[in-house]
């Protein structure tokens, strides 16, 4: 279909556009019940469950099983969040900076922390109320570490409108780790390809 | 006033003034990481190079006065090259560790790094192996050390400890503690304060907060008199809902401001109250049935006020033996001075060439005044005559002079002292006659205090301009302190001194003023507020009614200098407080900070209300904080008595002094602080009490008893062995005389 019948929005005989044929409105009583049974007991309504009735005795079922099936989500989908290892030391990565914390628009971000034996930050609690998140990304975004990234857990549904997550739920389980299953998430926060070549790499000439 | 040029706009410097001063006050920016306006320049970061036109280098703006028709440039691209490249050095191997720094979000090398956009590192050094040191309520990092040099600055000039130094080493530099291997000092922090990076920090808060989710309460310190401005920083105790807050830190404006350690590490010492309504109605009964309340000066103003009109409305008395001996101590100062209030102020002292100490002991008693000292001694060169019974260790890089009395001599020291310096004055008959009729061997030899040094402190204060005497505590509970108060009128009046009182708690001036006291006496039926009673209302755990600390509290303070100081909430109380209960009684008020506004006129106060109050220093180190009370008038017809017979001290006596850091109940609570309470004395005193180091002792006084353990220390001399107050009940301070006679009796080792 070429564009040039549609530049022209008038309706007119060069141009594409017509007027739809309406029925003048019914004007007195009669005519408006005419028009009333006359929509009511066509016969269309019974085409459109025929349809139906074809679709299922054919068994050829086109919508997901859910919660059977699943859908394989985006990777920049913003589902539950997760706190992730490093894959070396299985240190956690969250280094307690306070970032998320601070970003975190709907103010739903706490964490606590303190000086460890080793005189190195650590963070002893961290918790999302996600009866208030908005799931915005700007925490997975902002982290410096790709700490707090998030994951792919979807389902919500809980009895309070206020569940939180704490830091258990959402730090990688060492087990997991070990055998390889905790996955990077390509989504919000995480490096953009190329990222080394734009690294200017500090000297080291001794 | 010199006339010179910056940026092609004229710009006057007053005589002294650097070209940075100068500059900042006309509001040029000059950037620099090193520079402190209270202490003089570090001259360490050069940042704050300038151009001139007498001279093709770069000068140093912090350090160089003016010239008259002076022609400076504050930036051009040779300027910007240079501080970009001093900057690009500051960054070699910082280590890149913002995310956990205290410092991050307030770092003035972040800051000055964003400024001049370093973003690479074009120089390498090999990075040498440094450990992270502990030095107690202080860590220190090295290797985020910049070696800005402001921590030795402030620690040498303005607090007197001299505790740090720096180590020279090239890329080795380190901040070291000075002839020694752990830092011994007195704990006041403000090497933390001053730190431009993360390298000095509070060990207690290390890690705990980032600056951005502190919210900060602008306050005054509760714990001495000279009222330092401070800021409690207050963040949620854990991620759990409903959760309480609590101090984290205190920080304060250390660019103009200094604080102490009990003001920057003792802010733990609130207390949390309910709403329990038949305590609240025991209590109302208790101070309706009551014939007096007995209170302590540590509360604000409009608790003052509320007890003063509680006193109108009940026709009862008011106690509050610590502020009485102030106030009659200023009545008999007026009553010769014509004045309500003495001139001098902390600043005067910072200023001044020639500070006189008399009567007490400033390190401990007022951290304020003794840093004010330091700064006039490092800074002016100022002689500081030190008149004391006993040495201060912490005093002696400070002072010129010690003079040693023998306690209970400060009436015969006084006059003596007003003698000498009034040697000149232009005195009236009566008052020439009183110093003739002086019997000055007498006095010398009971003091213990010879001719010689009198002439000493006579030809010392020669060429001196700004001279300041300084009234210790010692002397406002003194059998004779109005006559003492008497003499240091004249010596105001009648030479170039100016004078101040250290009164001795946050509050004693503000009390002093607002409430009719009464002379304490033991009656049945007392209402104690922060004080022992018969019914005990008090901000303790374990009080009968519980009631917020300071540091829960709106309200104003007078301070040493005769300001009203602000202070505000930074933990929000849940039970009743005074004004609760003023309302239970028939007072109307519906906040305690109405009677901000109805403090006595008759007095210096004026009506501006609480909310009106600054509580800030302005960008150029103005003090906004509340207002300076207006000085009044009052009769001057006060006559001069004959000095007494000096009273005798001897066999073991002990003198009432907290230490380091510690001035009261509140300062004892706290988590940081050291809590040593135990009596210290000289080996002669060990010996002539018959006890040795480690002896469990029993003090008896007076009636009443306390048990502490002996600790022999090395640095006192002499007869008389220092008692701690801090840690009895309610912390009493000085009712009486702080030197005292006692029997001690040794019950255990």
């Amino acid at each position: 279909m070429h564009v040039e019948p549609f530049t022209d929005r008038n309706v007119s005989e060069q141009s594409a556009y017509y007027y739809v044929d309406i029925e003048n409105y019914p004007v007195t009583g009669w005519d408006k019940f005419k028009q009333v049974v006359k929509r009511s007991i066509k016969g269309e309504l019974f085409v459109g469950l025929w349809v139906v009735m074809r679709e299922l005795i054919k068994f050829d079922i086109h919508t997901v099983q859910y919660p059977k099936e699943k859908l394989p989500i985006g990777p920049r989908y913003r589902a539950v969040h997760k706190l992730l290892r490093l894959w070396e030391s299985g240190f956690e990565r969250c280094i307690g900076c306070g970032l998320c914390e601070k970003i975190c628009i709907s103010d739903c971000i706490r964490m606590d922390t303190r000086i460890d034996e080793n005189s190195r930050k650590e963070v002893t609690e961290y918790s999302i109320n996600l009866g208030r998140c908005i799931f915005c990304g700007y925490c997975a975004e902002v982290c410096p570490e790709l700490a707090i990234v998030h994951g792919d857990r979807y389902e919500n549904a809980s009895e309070q409108r206020a569940h939180f997550v704490i830091k258990d739920d959402m730090l990688t389980p060492l087990d997991f780790l070990t055998s390889g299953q905790q996955k990077e998430y390509p989504g919000f926060g995480a490096i953009t390809p190329h990222e080394d070549e734009r690294v200017a790499k500090t000297p080291l000439a001794y | 006033m010199i006339n010179f040029i910056i940026n092609n706009q004229p710009v006057s410097a007053a005589k002294g003034e650097t070209i940075l001063q100068a500059a900042r006050k006309a509001g040029f920016y000059i950037p620099t990481m090193c520079y402190l306006e209270k202490t003089k320049p570090c001259a360490s970061c050069r940042l704050c190079v300038v151009e001139a036109n007498t001279t093709d280098g770069l000068i140093l703006s912090c350090q160089t006065p003016p010239t008259e028709g002076l022609e400076v440039t504050l930036d051009s691209d040779r300027l910007q090259l240079e501080r970009t490249n001093i900057m690009r050095m500051y960054d070699v191997n910082h280590p890149l560790e913002c995310g956990v720094c205290d410092k991050s979000g307030a770092c003035d090398l972040q800051n000055k790094t964003l400024e001049f956009n370093i973003d690479k590192q074009h120089f390498t050094a090999k990075e040498q192996p440094r450990k992270i040191e502990h030095w107690g309520l202080i860590n220190y990092d090295p290797s985020l050390c910049i070696l800005c040099e402001k921590c030795v600055h402030v620690c040498n000039e303005i607090i007197g400890d001299d505790a740090i130094t720096l180590q020279f080493g090239g890329y080795k530099s380190a901040v070291i503690p000075k002839n020694n291997d752990k830092l011994d000092c007195t704990f006041c922090g403000e090497c933390i304060a001053v730190c431009p990076v993360g390298a000095l920090v509070s060990s207690d808060f290390q890690y705990k907060a980032n600056s951005w989710e502190l919210t900060p309460v602008p306050a005054a310190c509760a714990h001495c008199s000279a009222g330092c401005s401070l800021t409690y920083e207050v963040k949620h105790t854990s991620i759990a809902t409903g959760d309480e807050e609590r101090i984290y830190r205190v920080t304060n404006n250390f660019e103009y401001a200094t604080l102490c350690g009990a003001g920057r590490f003792g802010f733990d010492f609130d207390v949390q109250g309910q709403k329990e309504p038949e305590v609240f109605e025991k209590a109302v009964s208790a101070l309706q049935d009551a014939k007096a309340i007995r209170f302590s000066s540590i509360i604000t103003n409009e608790e003052a006020m509320i007890l003063q009109r509680l006193k109108e409305k009940l026709g009862i008395k008011l106690f509050n033996e610590e502020a009485r001996a102030y106030q009659s101590f200023m009545n008999a100062y007026g009553s010769i001075s014509g004045k309500s209030t003495f001139s001098g102020t902390l600043d005067a002292i910072a200023q001044s060439d020639a500070i006189i100490i008399l009567g007490g002991r400033i390190t401990t008693d007022n951290p304020g005044v003794r840093y004010a000292m330091t700064t006039a001694a490092r800074h002016n060169g100022a002689k500081i005559i030190y008149m004391h019974p006993l040495e201060d260790a912490l005093l002696q890089n400070t002072v010129t002079q010690f003079i040693k009395y023998e306690a209970g001599a400060e009436e015969g020291v006084m006059a003596m002292l007003a003698k000498t310096l009034l040697s000149d004055a232009d005195l009236s008959d009566e008052f020439r006659s009183f110093f003739n009729e002086l019997d000055e061997g007498y006095l010398c030899a009971e003091s213990n205090v010879g001719d010689e040094e009198f002439a000493r402190i006579e030809k010392s204060l020669r060429r001196t301009k700004r001279k300041t005497l300084v009234i210790g505590s010692d002397v406002l509970n003194h059998n004779r302190a109005q006559n003492i108060a008497r003499l240091a009128a004249l010596v105001e009046t009648y030479t170039d001194f100016s004078l101040i009182v250290i009164p001795q708690n946050v509050n004693t001036v503000g009390v002093s003023l607002i409430c009719d006291l009464d002379r304490d006496e033991e009656i049945e039926s007392v209402v104690g507020y922060n004080a022992k009673g018969d019914f005990v209302i008090a901000s303790s755990i374990g009080s009968d009614l519980v009631v917020p600390a300071l540091n829960s509290q709106e309200g104003t303070f007078v301070s040493m200098n005769h300001q009203l100081l602000p202070t505000n909430v930074a933990i929000a109380f849940k039970g009743y407080c005074l004004n609760d209960l003023g309302n239970a009684l028939g007072l109307r008020m519906v906040n305690t900070i109405d009677y901000t506004q109805q403090l006595p006129k008759e007095k210096g106060f004026n009506a501006t209300a609480f909310d009106h109050l600054g509580n800030f220093y302005g960008s150029l180190g103005e003090d906004n904080r509340g207002y300076l009370l207006e000085t009044q008038d009052v009769d001057a017809n006060g006559k001069l008595e004959s000095v007494e017979s000096l009273p005798e001290f001897n066999g073991t006596v002990i003198y009432r002094c907290n230490p380091v850091n510690q001035f009261n109940s509140y300062t004892a609570r706290t988590a940081q602080l050291e809590r040593d309470s135990a009596l210290r004395g000289s080996a002669q005193f060990a010996a002539a009490a018959r006890i040795s180091d480690g002896d469990t002792v029993e003090i008896q006084s007076n009636g009443s008893i306390e048990v502490r353990t002996f600790v022999l220390d090395n640095t006192l001399k002499g007869t008389i062995a220092l008692s701690p107050t801090f840690d009895t009940e309610f912390g009493v301070i000085n009712e009486s005389y702080r030197f005292e006679k006692i029997k001690i009796v040794r019950v255990g080792s």
